[in-house]
């Protein structure tokens, strides 16, 4: 029960995934947390599972969901939405002037 | 609008929580969530930081009243993205919902962090911004109301199956839990 691992929402998709998520949860403990990894040694095993899942996401209609949300939250800056990358901005641009008048 | 927060500490490393955190679903208490995919993963060579976009299926009982306004369908989708910065040990993850969009968004921020004052313990940040699209004010509200119960109900059972995903995976690798603790006090030299 302890290594039970989350199904994917493709079941055609469930070995490769388990592959996969097997290779990462290893190299996160073992190397990542550690500083011994930049590198997803986990890749090779990726793009299989990969490959099933964009099949998958095409066919279940679900790709034009996530081009949306990946518009309003890029991955490239943490998936963090425009307003909350203006507030951030803000805070800084407050921040440094505080700093400043001191 | 309708926000939501909650705050708790979990009494085990950071380490040791944000490696269960990958394995938190399946767990007994949060029964909706389905499915859990990851659609991509990098990590920035210089900042070392671990960024993962995911996919999240659920599937919950939506009261009918609701069922008939989103079409009848019980599967919803949750994008989320997140970040491992191993230097500050800080993990965090942003997501919103991909289906009923038209209706309802809601958008969380969960970031787990070393308790500074224990470093044997680590805390839990929630955050949620819940906003309803209706045509009327009443209904806005009602859907927000509802949303703010399920997020709460899904939320404390949420807190409740990772406690126990901790605890099995601390008992099934206790070298784990040694690792991590050895990290925390070598970090805690640093």
């Amino acid at each position: 029960m302890g290594n039970l691992m989350s199904a994917s929402f493709a079941p055609e998709c469930n070995k490769a995934k388990a592959k996969y998520d097997e290779c990462f949860n290893e190299w996160y403990s073992e190397k990542f947390l550690k500083g011994k990894g930049v590198y997803n040694e986990c890749e090779d095993l990726w793009e299989e599972y990969k490959e099933c899942l964009g099949k998958a996401l095409t066919t279940r209609g679900i790709h034009n969901m996530l081009d949306k949300s990946r518009e309003d939250a890029p991955f490239e800056v943490g998936g963090r939405t425009k307003e909350e990358l203006e507030e951030i901005q803000a805070q800084e641009v407050s921040g440094s002037s505080d700093a400043v008048k001191k | 609008m309708k926000f939501f927060s909650s705050q708790c500490s979990f009494d085990y490393p950071w380490a040791h929580v944000s490696a269960s955190a990958w394995k938190k679903y399946p767990n007994e208490m949060s029964t909706h969530v389905v499915a859990v995919d990851v659609l991509r993963r990098e990590v920035d060579p210089v900042s070392g930081i671990l960024t993962t976009e995911r996919l999240i299926t659920c599937k919950q009982n939506i009261p009918r009243w609701l069922l008939a306004i989103v079409g009848g369908r019980d599967t919803s989708y949750v994008r989320e993205v997140s970040e491992v910065d191993p230097v500050t040990k800080t993990l965090t993850l942003r997501s919103q919902n991909l289906t009923m969009n038209n209706l309802l968004s809601v958008q969380e921020t969960v970031v787990y962090s070393p308790d500074m004052a224990d470093p044997s313990k680590t805390i839990f940040n929630q955050t949620a911004r819940i906003e309803a699209y209706a045509t009327f004010q009443r209904l806005c509200n009602k859907i927000e109301d509802w949303s703010v119960e399920r997020f709460r109900h899904n939320a404390a059972l949420g807190r409740l199956g990772f406690e126990s995903v901790l605890k099995k995976l601390a008992d099934s690798v206790p070298d784990n839990m040694l690792q991590s603790a050895s990290l925390q006090t070598a970090a805690a030299k640093i």
